[in-house]
Protein backbone atom coordinates (compact mmCIF):
# COMPACT_ATOMS: atom_id res chain seq x y z
CA UNK A 1 0.00 0.00 0.00
CA UNK A 2 2.75 2.39 1.02
CA UNK A 3 4.60 1.77 -2.21
CA UNK A 4 1.57 2.65 -4.28
CA UNK A 5 1.12 5.89 -2.40
CA UNK A 6 4.75 6.75 -2.83
CA UNK A 7 4.50 5.95 -6.53
CA UNK A 8 1.50 8.23 -6.91
CA UNK A 9 3.26 11.03 -5.05
CA UNK A 10 6.31 10.59 -7.21
CA UNK A 11 4.14 10.77 -10.28
CA UNK A 12 2.51 13.95 -9.03
CA UNK A 13 5.87 15.57 -8.37
CA UNK A 14 7.07 14.60 -11.81
CA UNK A 15 4.06 16.02 -13.63
CA UNK A 16 4.24 19.22 -11.55
CA UNK A 17 7.85 19.59 -12.65
CA UNK A 18 6.84 18.96 -16.25
CA UNK A 19 4.17 21.66 -16.04
CA UNK A 20 6.71 24.16 -14.73
CA UNK A 21 9.13 23.20 -17.50
CA UNK A 22 6.39 23.72 -20.04
CA UNK A 23 5.68 27.17 -18.63
CA UNK A 24 9.37 28.06 -18.88
CA UNK A 25 9.46 26.68 -22.41
CA UNK A 26 6.55 28.89 -23.36
CA UNK A 27 8.20 32.04 -22.01
CA UNK A 28 11.52 31.18 -23.65
CA UNK A 29 9.66 30.59 -26.91
CA UNK A 30 8.04 34.04 -26.66
CA UNK A 31 11.40 35.70 -26.03
CA UNK A 32 12.99 33.83 -28.94
CA UNK A 33 10.16 34.95 -31.17
CA UNK A 34 10.65 38.57 -30.16
CA UNK A 35 14.35 38.44 -30.93
CA UNK A 36 13.83 36.47 -34.13
CA UNK A 37 11.24 38.86 -35.50
CA UNK A 38 13.46 41.91 -35.78
CA UNK A 39 16.64 40.20 -36.92
CA UNK A 40 16.18 37.66 -39.68
CA UNK A 41 16.91 34.60 -37.65
CA UNK A 42 14.87 31.49 -37.13
CA UNK A 43 15.30 29.39 -34.04
CA UNK A 44 14.94 25.66 -34.37
CA UNK A 45 12.63 23.86 -31.97
CA UNK A 46 15.62 22.06 -30.51
CA UNK A 47 17.36 25.34 -29.76
CA UNK A 48 14.34 26.73 -27.96
CA UNK A 49 14.01 23.49 -26.03
CA UNK A 50 17.71 23.52 -25.16
CA UNK A 51 17.68 27.13 -23.94
CA UNK A 52 14.54 26.34 -22.00
CA UNK A 53 16.14 23.30 -20.35
CA UNK A 54 19.24 25.27 -19.39
CA UNK A 55 17.09 28.07 -17.97
CA UNK A 56 15.05 25.62 -15.91
CA UNK A 57 18.22 24.11 -14.51
CA UNK A 58 19.69 27.54 -13.77
CA UNK A 59 16.66 28.27 -11.58
CA UNK A 60 17.84 25.55 -9.23
CA UNK A 61 21.17 27.31 -8.81
CA UNK A 62 19.45 30.64 -8.28
CA UNK A 63 17.02 29.22 -5.73
CA UNK A 64 19.68 27.48 -3.67
CA UNK A 65 21.98 30.50 -3.72
CA UNK A 66 19.18 32.90 -2.79
CA UNK A 67 18.10 30.72 0.10
CA UNK A 68 21.67 30.58 1.35
CA UNK A 69 22.24 34.33 1.02
CA UNK A 70 19.11 35.10 3.03
CA UNK A 71 20.01 32.51 5.62
CA UNK A 72 23.51 33.96 5.87
CA UNK A 73 21.92 37.30 6.69
CA UNK A 74 19.76 35.52 9.27
CA UNK A 75 16.56 36.11 7.34
CA UNK A 76 13.94 33.68 6.11
CA UNK A 77 12.60 36.06 3.48
CA UNK A 78 14.69 36.54 0.36
CA UNK A 79 14.94 40.20 -0.66
CA UNK A 80 16.34 42.21 -3.57
CA UNK A 81 19.82 42.46 -2.03
CA UNK A 82 20.06 38.68 -2.27
CA UNK A 83 19.01 38.77 -5.92
CA UNK A 84 21.63 41.42 -6.68
CA UNK A 85 24.28 39.11 -5.27
CA UNK A 86 23.37 36.59 -7.95
CA UNK A 87 24.48 39.13 -10.55
CA UNK A 88 27.81 39.89 -8.91
CA UNK A 89 30.07 38.13 -11.42
CA UNK A 90 29.66 40.59 -14.27
CA UNK A 91 29.90 44.35 -13.72
CA UNK A 92 27.57 45.24 -16.55
CA UNK A 93 25.05 42.65 -15.40
CA UNK A 94 25.17 43.94 -11.83
CA UNK A 95 24.74 47.51 -13.04
CA UNK A 96 21.77 46.56 -15.19
CA UNK A 97 20.10 44.62 -12.39
CA UNK A 98 20.66 47.44 -9.92
CA UNK A 99 19.00 49.85 -12.32
CA UNK A 100 16.07 47.49 -12.87
CA UNK A 101 15.73 47.18 -9.10
CA UNK A 102 15.46 50.94 -8.76
CA UNK A 103 12.85 51.04 -11.54
CA UNK A 104 10.80 48.36 -9.77
CA UNK A 105 11.04 50.12 -6.41
CA UNK A 106 10.08 53.43 -7.97
CA UNK A 107 7.14 51.92 -9.84
CA UNK A 108 5.81 50.18 -6.73
CA UNK A 109 6.20 53.35 -4.69
CA UNK A 110 4.17 55.31 -7.21
CA UNK A 111 1.53 52.61 -7.34
CA UNK A 112 1.22 52.64 -3.56
CA UNK A 113 0.94 56.41 -3.49
CA UNK A 114 -1.82 56.29 -6.11
CA UNK A 115 -3.71 53.64 -4.15
CA UNK A 116 -3.38 55.58 -0.93
CA UNK A 117 -4.59 58.77 -2.59
CA UNK A 118 -7.54 56.92 -4.08
CA UNK A 119 -8.48 55.51 -0.68
CA UNK A 120 -8.18 58.91 0.93
CA UNK A 121 -10.41 60.45 -1.72
CA UNK A 122 -13.00 57.73 -1.27
CA UNK A 123 -12.98 58.19 2.49
CA UNK A 124 -13.39 61.91 2.14
CA UNK A 125 -16.49 61.46 0.02
CA UNK A 126 -18.14 58.94 2.31
CA UNK A 127 -17.86 60.95 5.51
CA UNK A 128 -21.24 62.03 7.02
CA UNK A 129 -22.14 65.70 6.45
CA UNK A 130 -22.94 65.92 10.21
CA UNK A 131 -19.25 65.71 10.92
CA UNK A 132 -17.38 68.92 11.13
CA UNK A 133 -18.83 70.66 8.06
CA UNK A 134 -15.28 71.05 6.79
CA UNK A 135 -15.71 68.18 4.35
CA UNK A 136 -16.76 69.17 0.87
CA UNK A 137 -18.24 66.73 -1.58
CA UNK A 138 -17.05 66.88 -5.16
CA UNK A 139 -19.92 67.08 -7.58
CA UNK B 1 17.72 49.51 -22.24
CA UNK B 2 15.49 47.46 -24.53
CA UNK B 3 12.01 46.83 -23.35
CA UNK B 4 10.70 43.56 -24.68
CA UNK B 5 7.13 42.46 -24.11
CA UNK B 6 7.59 38.85 -23.08
CA UNK B 7 8.90 37.88 -19.66
CA UNK B 8 8.59 35.56 -16.70
CA UNK B 9 5.47 35.97 -14.57
CA UNK B 10 5.98 36.48 -10.84
CA UNK B 11 3.86 33.44 -10.09
CA UNK B 12 5.99 31.19 -12.28
CA UNK B 13 9.22 32.53 -10.80
CA UNK B 14 7.87 31.90 -7.31
CA UNK B 15 6.98 28.30 -8.13
CA UNK B 16 10.34 27.70 -9.81
CA UNK B 17 12.23 28.96 -6.79
CA UNK B 18 10.12 27.17 -4.19
CA UNK B 19 10.66 23.91 -6.07
CA UNK B 20 14.30 23.96 -4.94
CA UNK B 21 14.22 25.53 -1.48
CA UNK B 22 15.48 23.32 1.30
CA UNK B 23 13.56 24.97 4.12
CA UNK B 24 9.78 25.29 4.35
CA UNK B 25 10.04 28.67 6.01
CA UNK B 26 11.94 30.30 3.13
CA UNK B 27 9.90 33.05 1.46
CA UNK B 28 10.57 35.57 -1.31
CA UNK B 29 9.56 39.24 -1.25
CA UNK B 30 7.47 40.57 -4.14
CA UNK B 31 10.24 42.90 -5.27
CA UNK B 32 12.75 40.07 -5.20
CA UNK B 33 10.42 37.98 -7.38
CA UNK B 34 10.18 40.78 -9.91
CA UNK B 35 13.93 41.25 -9.92
CA UNK B 36 14.55 37.52 -10.34
CA UNK B 37 12.15 37.56 -13.28
CA UNK B 38 14.32 40.28 -14.83
CA UNK B 39 17.45 38.26 -14.19
CA UNK B 40 15.94 35.20 -15.84
CA UNK B 41 14.94 37.27 -18.83
CA UNK B 42 18.51 38.52 -19.22
CA UNK B 43 19.76 34.97 -18.93
CA UNK B 44 17.53 33.84 -21.78
CA UNK B 45 18.29 36.88 -23.93
CA UNK B 46 22.02 36.31 -23.35
CA UNK B 47 21.63 32.71 -24.46
CA UNK B 48 19.74 33.83 -27.54
CA UNK B 49 22.31 36.51 -28.38
CA UNK B 50 25.33 34.24 -27.98
CA UNK B 51 23.75 31.65 -30.19
CA UNK B 52 23.04 34.29 -32.83
CA UNK B 53 26.64 35.45 -32.60
CA UNK B 54 27.92 31.94 -33.05
CA UNK B 55 25.91 31.43 -36.20
CA UNK B 56 26.40 34.91 -37.64
CA UNK B 57 28.52 33.69 -40.49
CA UNK B 58 26.46 30.60 -41.25
CA UNK B 59 22.90 29.54 -42.08
CA UNK B 60 19.72 31.32 -41.10
CA UNK B 61 18.87 28.57 -38.63
CA UNK B 62 20.35 28.15 -35.16
CA UNK B 63 20.68 24.68 -33.72
CA UNK B 64 21.89 22.80 -30.70
CA UNK B 65 25.52 22.56 -31.83
CA UNK B 66 25.92 26.31 -31.69
CA UNK B 67 24.27 26.44 -28.28
CA UNK B 68 26.66 23.82 -26.96
CA UNK B 69 29.56 25.96 -28.15
CA UNK B 70 28.53 29.05 -26.23
CA UNK B 71 27.01 27.44 -23.15
CA UNK B 72 30.17 27.15 -21.01
CA UNK B 73 30.87 30.88 -21.28
CA UNK B 74 27.27 31.76 -20.60
CA UNK B 75 27.23 29.76 -17.39
CA UNK B 76 30.48 31.36 -16.24
CA UNK B 77 28.96 34.82 -16.49
CA UNK B 78 26.27 33.75 -14.07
Amino acid sequence: MMEEEEGAEEQQRFSYRQRLKAAVHYTVGCLCEEVASDKEVQFSKQTIAAISEVTFRQCENFAKDLEMFARHAKRSTINTEDVKLLARRSNSLLKYITERNEDIAQFNLERKAKKKKKLEDENKNSVEPAEAGAVESED
Amino acid sequence: MEETGAGFRKELVSKLLHLHFKEDKTKVSGDALQLTAELLKIFVVAAIRSVRQAQAEELGCVDVDQLEKVLPQLLLDF
